[in-house]
């Protein structure tokens, strides 16, 4: 390992665990990476015409296309040690990059399917962790060989949508599964549910402000706030339960700030910590069918997916819009990724 | 005009038009007599063979009369015709390739024949879009069987490649070994616990065509052998549930149009290819990829007279299995419990209802022999026009608000549809003894489409409504019985007949097409089904006579439940939600084999299936990759 390689590493660490230093001094670039399928009535099997997949939003306010022209993509994570590796969970399975995209690797084998997030573990990356139809799924070997780690998981009733690393407690791990959220405290050995669901968790997030404090989207059953570690659970009364929230995003800049997209009812934002919820959807085009949303922890900027229509922001929380490009994309994630700008490509 | 210049215009015209017919399509029904001289099917059938060759290198791309596509440059490279324009047509086409196992499986046609005959540049243009670009795999069991089949011959074809050469970022051997593992494993599930796209009207030709281009270009014998056993086994199944080629019964899959026209189905292809004994669809469609090396099997004898030679009604019981189901369900895959009853006139065909597939599903029916099925719809059935996101989720790992809607646009134009007569539903129970069917509808109050449809045919004769209830009408030699279980009224039959698309997607308009839906919209309904052949009855009169005599008990609740005597004398009972009981008996789905019936035997979990017929015999044995024959002493 060179030195420069070990003081990417050093920096990619820091920032992914919440560091707020970088050793060259300067702040830390904050990139915008979005899961963008723009593929329209798009069949199996027929020329792809569009360019779907990873993009990143350039300084230019242009977005760039990075890596693999895959429709599927529904989730990114990074190495923490080195941003030119990352993984997607894809149609195919989970891909690898190990060069910025240059070149990839289907890293799952036929055994797994459509994926729908892909985390890579913070505190030894070597570990990635896959959400996906059958269970969970887990590498030790940056996924280059997978093992079930189901154990506490029901037979029927894993199906699991989401699956995020607690950041600051090593071999903590939740997972939004279709009949609940699911905790592990050592490293996915053995789940136990903590919030049962009829149907599927959609989203789940930890606070950027207080990693005890966890909130979750479903299908079905509304919006749902722990402020202990994810070992309990708390429905938040006034977010709707008539329609699937798909995601939900805190604000990095603001510790009351929430935001859920929905494609039933847009963009739904609280600026009191989840107790109260307002539509924000003047402005997007109509009808509101929000696909995700994202909130960029360095400027609180609210960034909303149209489905099928455009990426729109908003620099105050949703009252006003911008549409900043991906014309006809859905995006399947928003990731905000701090690189120090010492190795900032 | 000049006379030279139009004998030249109607000599071009007449070839044109030559070149452009497909014979046996257009012409007469074949003769159904059965082929005895096993040299003469076997001409026949490369006579057939090489019609399709020959119709499709003289035509070219659809909509483009200059370029061709790669069914019409695999057909010139089988035929050792045009191979510069061949070569320089797939350095053309592999500028902008595919993206899944439907491009897949066509370029692997073209590399695989062209091996030695295209250019150096074309074979290297078709290494790079596989090195290039990124292949989807798709989400169904025949996009898995396609996408793997075909990375398994490419990655044979470049051995000892990096992964750097391949669009899976893996090497030939770890694409090699990937490919073969889930192939066998596909396999054994197969030959365990049953197909899961079973009986399929079009969805054949995508596990077949994989097959036999394995059996055919594998290098490995085990895979060669594998495809060969697994032709076998997907025939046996074609010809024990057609007659005269058109195929019978339930469908995992099949389409708006097949349902009802059951002859135009990609299935009738294949009957017309092994059989001989219905004509093909037009263009033949993705039997042209078939046919390209469909000289290297023949099915056996045994298959070829289960299909064409059969003289007294038989009852066969198949365990088939449901779709994957990832979430929403106690169950993955789902035990189908399929039934046919065959005779030489007609058909009966059923499983016990609930879910198979999400969108394509046909669960039951009785089909009527035509002297030609071009144009008929031979067909009676009813079924609950299901449509939910959360069905759809259960098997499709999307959220719940689009996915409805893709669907349509993905070439299922019906599936959100009332009056649709494809799909399976939940609410759906089936049971049938011989050629009785009894299925009950029990509609949760909220259901998108509280109704039931039923589907009657512009090609019945003497349709009478009678005051008893029944609706008997004459379908070809088959006399039919049809009693809805509660009130309905008509509605024209309206086809999807596609239009021309500009970008992905599909489009289409509904066009009458004389025949009628049956619509009764009540929760609690059901249908009871009764067909015998003409030549049981006197009469007409006497069959109507005999139907309203037969023993018959109704309730609608709580729920839906007959109790009645068939008219071969068997005492059914039949309640939504429970077992049904023939003649005091309940019906034991657990001790339902793999295959059984005079044609067909497996037990399940055996990977053994034996294909009887008469005194011939062969057993396809997947536990020791062997195939045999056995010939029965005459007694």
């Amino acid at each position: 390992m060179t030195p420069n390689t070990i003081s990417k590493t050093l920096i990619c660490l820091f920032y992914s665990l919440g560091a707020n230093f970088s050793l060259s001094g300067q702040p830390p670039t904050i990139e915008t990476y979005v899961c963008a399928a723009i593929n329209k009535n798009y069949v199996i099997g027929s020329k792809i015409v569009t360019t779907s997949g990873l993009h990143r939003l350039e300084p230019s306010g242009e977005w760039r296309h990075i890596g693999l022209n895959d429709p599927t993509v529904s989730a990114v994570s990074f190495d923490p040690r080195d941003p030119q590796v990352f993984y997607t969970a894809a149609l195919n399975g989970a891909l690898r990059t190990v060069d910025g995209g240059a070149s990839w690797r289907i890293m799952t084998g036929w055994d797994i399917t459509e994926p729908k997030d892909v985390c890579v573990d913070p505190h030894s990356p070597n570990t990635v962790y896959l959400a996906h139809p059958g269970g969970i799924a887990l590498s030790n070997d940056q996924g280059m060989s997978w093992q079930a780690c189901e154990r506490g998981l029901p037979d029927h009733g894993k199906y699991t949508q989401t699956i995020e690393v607690d950041r600051v407690r090593p071999g903590r791990v939740l997972a939004g599964c279709e009949s609940g959220i699911y905790l592990t405290q050592d490293h996915a050995q053995s789940w136990r549910r903590v919030l049962k669901t009829r149907e599927t968790v959609n989203d789940i997030q930890q606070s950027p402000h207080n990693p005890n404090t966890w909130t979750a989207v479903t299908q079905s059953a509304g919006a749902w706030i722990s402020r202990n570690s994810g070992r309990t659970w708390t429905n938040l009364p006034n977010a709707p339960t008539d329609g699937s929230l798909y995601n939900v995003a805190f604000d990095g800049t603001n510790p009351d700030r929430l935001a859920v997209g929905s494609y039933t009812f847009g963009v739904l934002t609280s600026e009191d910590g989840g107790v109260t919820w307002v539509s924000r959807n003047e402005g997007l085009p109509m009808p509101q069918r929000v696909w995700r949303v994202g909130v960029h922890p360095g400027t609180g900027h609210l960034f909303a997916s149209v489905y099928q229509k455009a990426v729109f922001t908003s620099n105050n929380f949703g009252r006003t819009w911008k549409k900043i490009g991906l014309e006809g994309s859905a995006v399947n994630g928003f990731l905000f990724l701090s690189v120090p700008t010492s190795i900032n490509p | 005009m000049n006379p030279l210049l139009t004998i030249v215009l109607l000599a071009t015209l007449l070839i044109t038009a030559l070149v452009k017919a497909q014979p046996s399509y257009e012409g007469p029904h074949p003769n159904l007599a059965v082929v005895e001289d096993p040299t003469l099917r076997r001409t026949q059938y490369n006579e057939r063979v090489q019609e399709v060759i020959q119709w499709r290198a003289n035509i070219v791309e659809r909509g483009d009369s200059e370029k061709m596509d790669l069914a019409s440059v695999s057909a010139n490279l089988r035929l050792g015709r045009k191979l510069d324009a061949c070569s320089d047509r797939v350095i053309e086409m592999m500028e902008t390739p595919g993206s899944g196992p439907f491009w897949m499986l066509p370029t692997v046609c073209v590399a695989f024949t062209g091996r030695d005959l295209l250019s150096e540049e074309a074979k290297n243009a078709i290494r790079d879009a596989w090195r290039l670009t990124y292949q989807l795999r798709g989400d169904t069991e025949n996009h898995f069987a396609m996408y793997y089949s075909m990375l398994y011959l490419m990655s044979e074809m470049y051995p000892n490649e990096s992964g750097d050469q391949w669009y899976t970022g893996k090497s030939s051997e770890e694409n090699l070994a990937e490919s073969r593992a889930y192939l066998i494993d596909w396999m054994d599930i197969m030959t365990t616990i049953g197909q899961g796209e079973f009986n399929p009207t079009h969805y054949i030709g995508e596990y077949a065509i994989p097959m036999l281009y394995l059996f055919a270009w594998a290098k490995d014998p085990e895979m060669r052998i594998r495809g060969k056993m697994v032709l076998d086994w997907l025939y046996a199944g074609l010809a024990a549930n057609t007659i005269n080629g058109v195929l019978r019964g339930p469908n995992a899959r099949t389409d708006d149009s097949s349902v009802v026209e059951r002859w135009n189905s990609l299935s009738s292809f294949f009957s017309w290819l092994n059989f001989g004994n219905c004509p093909p669809t037009r263009g033949f469609s993705w039997g042209n990829y078939y046919a390209i090396v469909a000289d290297n099997y023949e099915v056996p004898e045994v298959i070829y007279r289960i299909a064409t030679d059969r003289d007294i009604p038989f009852e066969q019981r198949d365990l088939k299995r449901s779709r994957h189901q990832w979430r929403y369900s106690d169950v993955g895959k789902a035990p189908i419990y399929k039934t046919s009853y065959t005779t030489s006139e007609y058909a009966v065909g059923s499983y016990q209802g609930g879910m198979a597939d999400p969108i394509q599903t046909h669960v039951w029916d009785v089909t009527w022999k035509t002297p030609d099925p071009r144009g008929i719809h031979p067909t009676m059935f009813s079924i609950h026009p299901y449509s939910a996101s959360k069905g759809m989720q259960a098997y499709f790992n999307v959220g719940p608000d689009t996915m409805v809607k893709a669907v349509a646009a993905e070439g299922k134009p019906s599936y959100d549809v009332a009056d649709k007569l494809v799909g399976c539903s939940p609410y759906e129970q089936v049971f049938q003894d011989l050629d009785t069917v009894i299925a009950l509808y029990d509609i949760p109050e909220g259901t998108r489409f509280e109704q039931v449809n039923g589907f009657f045919s512009k090609d019945l004769s003497n349709l009478t409504e009678d005051a008893s209830g029944w609706i008997f009408a004459q379908g070809g030699s088959c006399y039919l019985a049809y009693l809805p279980l509660a009130k309905y009224e008509w509605e024209p039959h309206m086809a999807y007949q596609r239009l021309p698309s500009a970008s992905n997607g599909y489009r289409y308009e509904r066009v009458p097409t004389g025949s009628h839906v049956l619509i009764s919209p009540h929760r609690r309904n059901g249908t009871i089904l009764q067909a015998a052949s003409v030549s049981e009855f006197a009469s007409y009169k006497a069959f109507q006579k005999a139907v309203k005599s037969l023993p018959l008990e109704i309730e609608l609740t709580p729920v839906p439940s007959v109790s009645m005597r068939s008219l071969r004398g068997t005492e059914i009972v039949c309640t939504f939600g429970k077992d049904p009981l023939r003649d005091g008996k309940r019906v034991d789905y657990s001790k339902w084999k793999l295959f059984e019936g005079p044609y067909l035997n497996a037990e399940k979990n055996s990977r053994k299936l034996e294909i009887t017929h008469r005194r011939l015999k062969r057993t396809l044995d997947f536990n020791t990759l062997t195939i045999s024959d056995t010939v029965i002493k005459e007694p």
